[in-house]
């Protein structure tokens, strides 16, 4: 046997390649005798798309073709639902494809011999439109008489949760002290490093192909066959390098029209995204107003929680439905509350549609629950840490949706190991920290703020959830090369190196002998996506299985042994439409954090001194790479919870390059990230791991807004916070100059 | 900046994110002449550029469209730096922020050029972009123009008709509009020595820590001067807060009237924030920066002033 390799930081298998500059992301890639494609927006957020002459871009010299709505067999896509059309305009079946709902709709592709013809002949296409009357605030949206999006939901509500368990008039009257909140947080842009960019064509088997940077690969084959009205074995999608996905890849955004344009010419096409259109066309985070009261008795016990939820779902679904399900599950914390009103609507504007983007409704629900709880641990003169620790969920409790959580709850171990980092002390009259000093400069203040969170692993609420691996192993008497076939997406986290831990541990070899063969649709059952912190988890047991499978065969002498094998977690329910009752999740992590700042009074500026976060990830794999996550989403929640100001005016995004829309950089993020790695086995996990992308980010935003209250007194209950907005509040406060 | 042909055969740079530059004949100036010439001849079709961090960038973004760029940097002088004890420094118009940040008579006489240059976009840009430029842009949140106005610095231009000198003061007319007349443009950014005793200090505010256009810009300057009523004479100049970047003669009066005192200090803050007249924008609301015009004026002459006491 080998040493073990589960558990070690061994070194990413695609480093040298991404250090040197060899490896190609879907912008690097070029065929012979390609077209170069570039896409039409809508120049409005609602109107009806009455005509769309192309003639005279057709005409341009160097012209190849004008895909317009007219082009597309089944002119819908969407990942829960497919509520959007691929191109919007006149000529096709399904009603409602002419009408443009948001300045992200695609009108019509060019594709051309250069990118700079196909940009001219954008401009020669002309666009006849009717204008619609507009929305662009979710709350006015829901009102009478407001323009209506989408004819299959009145109202503009795509989807109302509710959770009622217990009794509010008796819970209530049992709370002696109760907070109420509102709160409010805003859009957030992925902003990952490489554009959307890709390749279709023809394969050499004559498959219809995109190269793309994505997060599912069999999903957008699903989509793009739907939209092409193809049978699904003639379509395929390959993801080679991918610069950064976030969620924000997880809809579609250029594959069908990739695909679309490679079908009917017959040649390849490339389109590749600036930054501009990148941030026009692809969804964004979701911005929440969330009305809070929250409940407690004097001796700190939580008796009784109600929750309002709206969020903006922008022109389309995307996946709305489900952030909402997940920010529902989560509105009232890791916390045993036994009175529990939750209602949580998303609701259809004519703004850029949101969607997943890591946290996935966690950072928006943790951002309401986790101030709550800080203020009423301020209304009740007792430590933040004491009072989560005395209403913390456990094994076996039942939590507001009717079961308890799954697997091995380490909450209060997490929030116990991160106070103790943080420099909390446990006495006979609980948990306690002492004030921390301040700096000489009166114009500065420091505060220091917990929050906690948790997040589930793996898709919820019955959506269908799988992941199969390819396991062949090759040589005589003895293995000498381990394929792994897997087609799920490494989008920068790391996951192919896992992978190949995984499969080599699995198999029992060293890590050179493992060839891998990855995020191709071709020859390999479908992976799920590479988002709800799920890969590492649901790859490892796939591949788990894999190895098994063909571990067996290769004692049975079969040469190359080969093992495929398809995991299926425990089953999940959706919320039951009157009460929520479910089982919402088959595992989560736990995540604990704590803040420490500086505010300048004066200007409003937040410096960040000290992060400190700590993670049940089950057991990390490669504990580089995890701590290489809990880094990277400490800087994305940063810019989230306090830089990253992304503005829409009348549907339009004002925001669309790196120089309006700024996040954090080298000299803003924290000066120290204390990554503090929990290890709690997950019993149905791979070698005990959770998952843990995304946990980072959960807490984070509260805590910053804990140890703003910390340093000036004040609770701020929107994000981002500007130094604008600080010192907005401040003022009002009569604090600062 | 290659000639544009070569952009053309590179297949690997046709596949990158955006069309690009269009095509443009490139020129390298050799003499003040050549210069005027070609202007004259192509009028508006014509741009001249240093380091062309402003220039390509619109021209890439399709905001404007030249079909000749003139390079100015390769004239002689133009990149030169220059320092004389007597009439001060000289600096060619095309001379890289980096270069003037790093000469160790700009260094020793100049540290608030040193420290208004260290606060635009990158020292990677830095290495392009120039002083000159920053100026002849004419945008009200450059960096260098606040330094450029309470050093009193001299802008000579070149036209038609010969070489003629702009006071900082007088250079600045409106957003992207300066005092130079079409078909001139910018040789020399001259900065006499600064009166003895002097101290200075340019606080600048942006969304990051760094790299970021300012969304408020202070200057200050100070030195003793026994012919003012409280021995001292300041300059101020705010950048991204009015059309142009601004003096504050207001706050200066008063500072040279009175004896200094932390109410007075105040009281010329608030001078210099009644004399901003900004704009919401992206980067922040005219609210917000009027009041940080006055919590950063505040703040650049503290640290002048304690500055010119230690030096008493």
């Amino acid at each position: 046997m080998t040493d073990r390799l589960v558990g070690q930081s061994v070194k990413r298998v695609d480093a040298v390649g991404k250090v040197t500059g060899e490896t190609a992301y879907p912008g690097d890639l070029s065929m012979d005798g390609m077209l170069h494609m570039k896409v039409l927006f809508s120049e409005r957020a609602h109107a009806r798309v009455v005509s769309i002459d192309t003639a005279r871009a057709e005409a341009l010299p160097g012209v190849a073709a004008v895909f317009t709505a007219k082009d597309v067999p089944v002119n819908e896509y969407g990942l829960i639902m497919p509520d959007q059309p691929v191109l919007c305009g006149p000529g096709s079946d399904k009603p409602g494809t002419d009408i443009v709902r948001t300045t992200m709709d695609q009108i019509a592709v060019v594709a051309a011999e250069s990118e700079g013809i196909a940009a001219e002949a954008l401009k020669l296409i002309e666009v006849e439109y009717d204008d619609l009357p507009t929305v662009f605030d979710p709350f006015e949206a829901m009102a009478e008489g407001a323009p209506q999006l989408h004819a299959e939901k009145p109202g503009n509500v795509i989807v109302h949760n509710r959770i009622r368990r217990g009794d509010m008039v008796a819970g209530w009257q049992a709370a002696e002290v109760v907070v109420e909140g509102e709160y409010h947080t805003s859009w957030q842009e992925h902003a990952y490093l490489q554009p959307e960019a890709g390749l279709g064509y023809i394969d050499e088997e004559g498959r219809l192909t995109v190269t793309c940077a994505g997060q599912w690969v069999h999903e957008e084959l699903e989509q793009i066959a739907h939209a092409l009205d193809l049978p699904e074995e003639e379509v395929r999608v390959i993801h080679p390098a991918i610069g950064g996905a976030f969620g924000g890849r997880e809809d579609l955004s250029i594959q069908i029209v990739l695909a679309l344009a490679a079908y009917r010419l017959k040649k390849p096409v490339k389109l590749i995204w600036s930054r501009a259109e990148s941030i026009r066309g692809h969804h964004k985070r979701h911005p929440y107003t969330v009305k809070h009261k929250l409940g407690a008795t004097r001796d700190g016990k939580l008796v009784a929680i109600e929750v309002d939820i709206v969020s903006d779902a922008g022109a389309y679904a995307y996946t709305s439905t489900k952030v909402l399900g997940n920010a529902t599950m989560m509105s009232t914390g890791p916390y045993a509350i036994p009175n529990v009103q939750v209602d949580t609507r998303t609701v259809y504007t004519n703004n850029i549609p949101t969607g997943a983007f890591r946290g996935f409704g966690g950072p928006q629900a943790a951002l309401a629950i986790e101030s709550q709880m800080n203020k009423l641990a301020e209304m009740l003169k007792m430590d933040p840490v004491e009072l989560r620790l005395k209403n913390v969920l456990h094994d076996g409790v039942i939590t507001h949706v009717g079961t308890p959580l799954p697997g091995k709850v380490s909450m209060d171990e997490v929030i116990e190991t991160c106070a103790e980092r943080g420099g909390w002390e446990r006495s006979n009259e609980g948990w306690q920290r002492s004030p921390i000093g301040q700096p000489d400069n009166p114009a500065r203040r420091r505060g220091i703020g917990f929050a906690a969170g948790f997040k589930n692993i793996g898709f919820s609420f019955g959506a269908p959830e799988k992941c199969t691996a390819v396991v062949e192993l090759h040589g005589d008497s003895e293995i000498e090369k381990v394929v792994l076939q897997h087609a799920g997406s490494d989008v920068g986290q790391g996951n192919h190196t896992v992978m190949a831990q995984m499969v080599a541990e699995a198999v029992g070899v060293p890590l050179d002998k493992i060839e891998l063969q990855m995020a191709d649709s071709v020859g390999v059952g479908s992976s799920g996506s590479a988002s709800a912190s799920r890969l590492t988890f649901m790859s490892g047991n796939s591949i788990r299985g894999a190895a098994e499978a063909a571990l067996k065969a290769w004692q049975e002498e079969n040469r190359p042994a080969v093992g495929d094998y398809t995991y299926i977690p425990p089953k999940t329910t959706p919320f039951d439409p009157e009460t929520g009752q479910c089982d919402p999740n088959f595992a989560y992590g736990y995540v604990a954090e704590i803040i420490e700042l500086e505010v300048d009074l004066e200007t409003g500026q937040i410096e960040l001194i000290k992060v400190i976060c700590a993670d049940d990830v089950g057991k990390a794999i490669n504990p580089q790479q995890v701590v290489g996550q809990i880094e990277g989403a400490v800087v994305q929640a940063q810019g989230y919870a306090i830089m990253e100001n992304f503005q829409m005016k009348e549907g339009r995004v004002l925001t669309d390059q790196l120089s309006t829309y700024l996040i954090p950089g080298i000299l803003d993020v924290p000066k120290e990230v204390d990554s503090v790695i929990i290890e709690v086995p997950n019993e149905i996990g791979p070698w005990g791991a959770r998952g843990m992308a995304e946990m980072p980010y959960i807490p984070f935003a509260p805590a910053v807004i804990a140890a703003m209250h910390d340093a000036t007194g004040l609770w701020f209950d929107s994000i981002p916070l500007t130094p604008d907005r600080v010192v907005t509040r401040l003022r009002e406060a009569g604090l600062g100059a | 900046m290659s000639a544009s042909t070569d952009i053309a055969k590179n297949p690997a740079v046709l596949a990158m994110p955006s069309p690009g530059l269009p095509k443009f004949d490139y020129v390298r100036a050799r003499a003040p002449g050549e210069v005027s010439a070609l202007l004259a001849e192509h009028g508006d079709r014509a741009r001249l550029f240093m380091g062309g961090t402003d220039l390509f960038v619109q021209m890439r973004d399709g905001v404007i469209a030249p079909k000749i760029v003139i390079d100015l940097k390769t004239m002689p002088g133009m990149t030169d730096i220059a320092f004389d004890a007597r009439s001060g420094l000289r600096i060619g118009a095309a001379a890289s922020m980096n270069a003037i940040a790093a000469h160790p008579a700009v260094k020793d006489h100049y540290p608030l050029l040193v420290e208004a240059i260290e606060t635009v976009a990158a020292y990677p840009l830095r290495t392009r972009a120039t002083m000159g430029g920053n100026l002849c842009n004419g945008s009200p949140a450059a960096d260098t123009a606040p330094a450029a106005l309470v050093l009193e610095a001299q802008c000579v231009v070149m036209g038609s008709e010969g070489e003629w000198t702009i006071p900082a003061n007088e250079f600045f007319l409106h957003v992207r509009k300066t005092a130079m007349r079409p078909g001139e443009f910018l040789t020399r950014i001259d900065i006499p020595i600064p009166p003895e005793g002097w101290a200075g200090r340019y606080v600048k505010l942006g969304r990051n820590a760094g790299g970021d256009l300012a969304i408020v810009g202070a200057a200050v300057m100070g030195y003793p001067d026994k012919s003012a009523g409280s021995g001292y004479r300041f300059r101020i100049a705010l950048a991204s807060v009015a059309p142009t970047p601004i003096r504050v003669p207001a706050a200066e009066v008063l500072l040279a009237a009175q004896p200094i005192s932390e109410g007075l200090l105040d009281e010329a803050a608030q001078l210099a924030e009644a004399a901003a007249k900004p704009i919401d924008d992206l980067r922040g609301t005219a609210r917000y920066r009027k009041a940080m015009v006055r919590n950063l004026t505040r703040r650049a002459l503290d640290d002048v002033w304690q500055q010119l006491q230690k030096e008493r």
